[in-house]
């Protein structure tokens, strides 16, 4: 790790002004991303400013949507009555996170941020159609996610909350990566009175998509069969050692099924 | 057995003494160690996989601030220091020595593998020697890496000494008449089988921490290892060539090695050749990816195989030509793994009258492979069972009959096998008959129709192995070209107080010793295990000792601690019948008293102790003071513990996914010391076999890169990989040992990877799939769905 | 990694030839080039800020022209060190092709990239998302750099 300067933010004001007074200052959520890649001196920051006094933790039920503060830990959205009530899917994503240590530390605001082109909850965001809250607007989730790693955030601007709307359903279903155990495939299918979402995670090479054939093979007939004739191109998939894209595309249409079939 | 030592004898399932330290995080290890003005290495590695030095420019990086010492490969070289070394070499086939070109500590003109040693930055803190290692300049000329083992040979040259790339080229058994014997078979199986390349991955990182002490001329190292002995031999004797006294090698906590802490690496010498240098302690901890990088890997095998069978199905001959992978440099038990510790086994638990085996160790540029938990023995198992079971599946024939009508038969011990060993006892059936019983093998069949009900593929998969363990009589091991012995010492040391400490060479790093050993003397003296303190792991204070690997502590050292007590009850009694005043013939020892035959005379065993200690009226012409013996144990065989496993997987056809149902090991380790203990290590050995069958594997891409290098693409296996495992034994008492022990720290990572893959070609033959390489992962088996199903529809 | 892709430029393959061989233009469209140098006519020393995720890297090193064959085809191959992240290659073939009569060109790329060090240890599962959406947004760039309304503005 090369040497850095530590401090908390008093609130999200604070942090914004600490973040546009550092020449590469950078905020610390649960860590669990951003302190591994420090200590293998893969980036560097004079200055970490921790969000975790910000005032940024919390659930809330809005009448419509559950309003989750970006610094709420996965372990708090898992265990939430209000969450799995409402949205049981996405107590249930937050429960497969890594292992416990992750969850315990982990925030929604760190993953929303960081965008990991095989992190769960952006899956979540863009199926049940969120909106990600900043220090200075709100963004919808599908402008917020712009590519692998990549989101709609300004430099210092900071994740407040995020909004999610209550789906009539809602599964999310994961074929995890056999080591990272982060997603190979993960499918977020949201049923809301807008019609059928499909998210996919974990495969595509610009990051987290929706999937247009599939929606509209699901919204003519919301059934697991209904998608059999639906191909998934597997040209912008990702592919790697642990996967190449024509498996990555059987697995979404299977791992569809399966959240189809949850729902 | 006198009270307070009840149940902590042979057999008894005690608790390990030395949990409780490590589960409350007291464990004291490597890196825990911290010496007075102690300075930090960090080592430069080479990113690429072959490549020619042009230059190094250390200049920017020794001003840095905190810098106390930039070294390459030239400062090594001009002090003379040499590298690591090869402890056990075959001979070639036509004779010749094999070749072993020179491991330079730090790279000299050339890189040869992704994580290759080029230079060493020494500060006073790491963060310091960190930042100024990014400042040297090192200019490389890059040459084309070698990955492929298969195609290595005549590949673009690595070493001088060798044009061709192959270390060496060993063969074992009779040519010609395992030719005769395929010739004239009814039928010949023929399969080419490839023993994926795995990364131990210890949970402890390897460590180092030297000093160096000018009044004594007197080096320490502290030092992560399963043998501070060889440490200290090869260290002093061929590195740094200093008297062996002057070194004190020190192997504290050490957290897991599965082979990979045998071998002496450049890391450990460096730091003790600098602290001399430098007049300061210096220490290096190793990070997981350094591990990755650097630690010996293991397996790494492709052969082709070919068994012979007569019309009865009765094996007649078998050849394996096998091409062993090695890596850049070699490492010390690198080119016994695939010959001696791997031709020898061929013969597996079957009567095989002719074999012959070819082996070529070749050079790649990827990091050094070495023995790794089995180290041989799963690779001669793993391809044998694979064998016999695709054999089984061509001939019609079920695969627990067809091993069955091949074992060795019982009556048949000792039995000389085709491939130089002489096994002394075992008895094959039972074991196989027992573990079919537990897995319920007569209703396999209905589970997997009920399987099949849900859209879920069955397989069963048999593995009956056998391992030459105990390693190893001295005598065999040096005709064969080892360059040590393998014995054992252990001193027995009674204090005044009757508190016992066992001084063993062999090292604890996970196994247990702390109880097993002080079961062992609890049981013949008759004291409560509490009383007794196993040490272990010091050079000064352990008379010799070649350490722990090759399942190779109880039978070896157990057996050397069980000869010392011994010689400790002779002692006593000849000190008992001094104070009874009886004739030392009429003396006996049990459940800790000494008894005058035929009288009610008897001391305690606490008693004879206090008194060697305070010997009032002994006869000193005839009788010494003190209690305290040594033993040193040759063994006159290896052990050969034996078994069969059985896996049962549901595999999802729907996306590939292995799910292991159910397992049932029997195995034969000859007498048991602590069960629970014996059990840990068969669950631990079965879950590394596993994680070798279903999900690890070292990916280097073509450019020698390695991919694998952290756990975001390593795939450890985990519990819930594994189901509740059903574990059982049979028992042959090892003949030539005393306490009739075997072995078992192997077993279950020898044993379970043909039962996993044998399971999943079982399960997958619906389909009309016949063999799956491992690891076997999810898209590999969802690959050979489709294309056994695309080809069935042809 | 390998990658194949061909767009159409509005433009003649003389222009875009020489948009090719123009290290003003070549700066403009390399993803992170902080400062491209010319030293001859196939060589250039640069400096290019990659980041991915959390991970953010400085590449020193030289950017070679090869193979040229004007104003049809070149090798533009670049390969440097990123500090502690390890050294990244990579090259692509560019072949022109006039279509439209001459007006316009038709572009192919075949890219060929690779990496060392803790790039590859690390963070293999990116190295093949990366190395496409990098050789594409440096097509796509210098495309829209060339495409006439960027001229005019
Ligand atoms: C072993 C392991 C396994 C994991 N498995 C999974 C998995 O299965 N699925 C999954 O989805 N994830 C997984 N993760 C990721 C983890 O759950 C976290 O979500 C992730 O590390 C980021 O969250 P964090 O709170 O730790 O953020 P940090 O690491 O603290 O920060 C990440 C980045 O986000 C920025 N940031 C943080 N908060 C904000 C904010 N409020 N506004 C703007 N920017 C911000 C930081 O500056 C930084 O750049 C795993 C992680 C580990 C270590």
């Amino acid at each position: 790790m090369y040497a850095t300067t530590y401090a908390k933010a008093k609130d999200v004001a604070d942090a914004v002004s600490q973040l546009k007074g550092a020449d590469e200052g950078k905020l610390l959520a649960g860590g669990q991303t951003l302190i591994p890649t420090l200590k293998q001196r893969l980036a560097s920051s004079d200055c970490l400013i921790d969000l975790s006094d910000a005032g940024l933790s919390g659930i809330s039920d809005e009448g419509g949507s559950i309003r989750i503060g970006a610094m709420t830990r996965h372990v708090e959205v898992e265990t939430s009555e209000m969450v799995k009530k409402a949205i049981p899917a996405l107590a249930a994503l937050a429960s497969g996170i890594g292992d416990r240590q992750v969850r315990n530390c982990g925030t929604i605001g760190g993953s929303v941020a960081n965008n990991d082109p095989s992190a769960c909850y952006p899956s979540a965001l863009l199926a049940l159609g969120a909106t990600v809250h900043t220090d200075r607007r709100d963004i919808a989730a599908g402008d917020y996610f712009t590519g692998m790693f990549e989101t709609a955030l300004d430099e210092d601007e900071v994740i407040t909350a995020v909004s999610f709307p209550k789906p009539e359903a809602a599964s999310y279903v994961k074929f995890p990566n056999p080591a990272s155990r982060y997603a190979m495939v993960g499918v977020f299918v949201a049923k809301t009175s807008s019609g059928v979402a499909v998210a996919v995670t974990g495969a595509g090479q610009d990051g987290v998509f929706r999937h247009g054939g599939l929606e509209a093979a699901l919204n003519s007939s919301f059934s697991a069969e209904s998608i059999d004739s639906v191909a998934v191109d597997d040209s912008v998939l990702m592919s790697d050692m642990h996967a190449s894209a024509d498996y990555r595309a059987h697995l979404i249409t299977q791992m569809t099924k399966r959240a189809v079939a949850a729902c | 057995m006198p009270e307070g030592t009840m149940n902590q004898g042979i057999g008894a399932s005690v608790r390990r003494k030395e949990d409780k330290k490590f589960i409350t995080g007291k464990g004291r290890y490597t890196d825990d160690i911290n010496r007075n003005g102690q300075l930090y290495a960090y080592f430069i590695r080479s990113d690429v996989a072959h490549a020619n030095i042009k230059n190094i420019n250390v200049n920017a990086a020794a001003k840095c601030e905190g810098v106390v010492a930039v070294y390459t490969g030239e400062d090594i070289a001009a002090d003379g220091i040499g590298g690591p070394i090869c402890g056990w070499t075959p001979t070639n086939r036509d004779g010749s020595a094999p070749k072993e070109p020179p491991h330079p500590l730090l790279a000299v003109g050339k890189v040869r593998y992704v994580g290759d040693h080029i230079a060493v930055v020494i500060a006073e803190s790491l963060e310091a020697a960190q930042a100024a290692s990014e400042k040297i300049v090192i200019d490389l000329d890059n040459l084309p890496a070698v990955v492929d083992p298969a195609t290595a040979i005549g590949n673009t040259q690595i070493h001088d000494e060798m044009d061709d790339n192959v270390y060496f080229d060993w063969e074992l058994g009779d040519e010609t008449a395992t030719a005769d014997a395929l010739g004239g078979a009814d039928k010949v199986i023929e399969l080419t089988v490839t023993n994926n390349r795995v990364i131990p991955n210890a949970i402890e990182p390897r460590a180092a921490v030297a000093e160096y002490d000018e009044i004594e001329d007197r080096y320490t190292l502290y030092t992560s290892s399963q043998n501070p002995h060889l440490t200290r031999l090869v260290m002093a004797a061929f590195m740094m060539q200093i008297p062996e006294s002057k070194l004190h090698v020190v192997a504290p906590d050490v957290g897991g090695g599965f082979g990979s802490k045998i071998y002496i690496y450049p890391e450990e010498a460096v730091c003790t050749w600098a602290a001399k240098k430098l007049r300061k302690p210096v220490k290096w901890t190793a990070d997981r990816t350094q591990a990755f990088l650097g630690d010996a890997h293991g397996r790494d095998h492709v052969n082709k195989v070919k068994l012979g069978l007569d019309k009865n199905n009765k094996i007649v001959g078998l050849r394996v030509d096998t091409i062993a992978n090695l890596g850049a440099y070699l490492s010390a038990f690198s080119m016994v793994t695939p010959t001696y510790l791997h031709g020898t086994l061929l013969s597996g638990c079957y009567d095989i009258p002719a074999i012959y085996t070819n082996v070529k160790g070749v050079c790649t540029t990827t990091v050094n492979v070495d023995a790794y938990r089995g180290a041989g023995r799963p690779e001669a198992t793993y391809l044998l069972e694979r064998t016999m079971d695709y054999a089984a599946r061509q001939i019609g024939m079920d695969p627990a009959e067809f091993r069955r009508i091949n074992f060795i038969p019982k009556d048949a011990f000792p039995y000389q096998t085709a491939v130089a060993l002489q096994y002394d006892i075992g008895d094959y059936e039972p074991a196989l008959d027992k573990a079919m019983e537990m897995i319920d093998y007569a209703n396999f069949g209905s589970r997997q129709a009920e399987a099949a009900k849900r859209g879920k593929y069955r397989g069963i998969g048999l593995s009956s192995y056998i391992e030459a363990c105990g390693i190893a009589p001295s005598a065999v091991v040096g005709t064969l070209g080892a360059r040590v012995g393998l014995y054992e010492s252990a001193v027995v040391r009674v204090d005044p107080t009757g508190t016992i400490s066992v001084f063993t060479g062999a090292h604890s790093h996970g196994q247990g010793h702390d109880t097993t050993f002080a079961q062992i003397v609890a049981d013949k003296l008759g004291v409560p295990i509490d009383s007794i303190d196993i040490v272990h792991g010091d050079t000064d204070r352990i008379p010799f000792g070649m350490g722990t690997y090759g399942s190779r502590s109880l039978a070896v050292g157990g057996t050397a601690i069980s000869k010392a007590v011994d010689k400790v009850i002779e002692k006593g009694k000849i000190i008992a019948a001094h104070m009874m005043e009886a004739a030392e013939t009429d003396l006996e020892f049990k459940d800790g008293k000494f008894t005058v035959a035929g009288t009610d005379k008897e001391k305690s065993f606490g008693e004879i102790a206090l008194s060697a200690y305070v010997p009032h009226n002994f006869p000193h012409d005839r009788l010494e003071p003190g209690l305290e013996e040594t033993a040193f144990y040759d063994p006159l065989n290896f052990t050969y513990p034996a078994g069969t496993h059985i896996c049962e997987v549901e595999i999802d056809p729907a996306t590939g996914v292995v799910d292991i149902v159910d397992w049932a090991a029997c195995d034969d380790f000859g007498n048991l010391i602590n069960p629970m203990i014996v059990e840990g290590q068969v669950h631990g050995g079965i879950a590394q076999g596993v994680g070798q069958a279903l999900l690890e594997n070292a990916h280097y891409n073509e450019d020698g890169q390695l991919l694998t290098a952290s756990y975001m693409d390593y795939c450890m296996p985990r519990a819930d990989n594994l189901p509740s495992l059903k574990i059982d034994y049979t028992v042959t008492a090892c003949t030539h040992n005393d306490l009739g022990v075997k072995g078992c720290g192997e077993a279950g990572a020898i044993a379970s990877p043909p039962a996993v893959i044998n399971a999943i070609v079982d399960a997958l033959s619906v389909v009309g799939v016949t063999d799956m390489s491992m690891p076997a992962t999810t898209e590999k088996i969802w690959r050979a769905i489709n294309d056994a199903t695309a080809k069935a529809a042809e | 990694m390998e990658l194949k892709q061909s767009q159409d430029i509005p433009i003649p393959v003389a222009q875009v030839w020489s948009a090719l061989n123009d290290e003003q233009i070549l700066a403009q469209a390399i993803p992170g080039c902080q400062e491209l140098t010319k030293i001859s006519d196939t060589e250039l020393t640069a400096t290019v800020k990659l980041k991915v995720g959390p991970v953010s890297a400085t590449f020193v090193g030289e950017v070679t022209l090869s193979e040229l064959n004007p104003p049809h085809s070149y090798v533009i191959s670049g390969s440097g060190k990123g500090g502690v992240a390890g050294g990244a290659t990579g090259s692509a073939r560019v072949d022109l092709e006039a279509i439209d009569n001459g007006n316009a060109t038709r572009l192919t790329y075949d890219v060929d990239a690779s990496v060392t060090g803790k790039i590859a240890q690390l963070g293999s599962r990116l190295i093949e998302s990366t190395a496409k959406k990098l050789a594409t947004k440096f097509f796509t760039d210098f495309i829209a750099i060339l495409s006439p309304e960027s001229e005019q503005s």
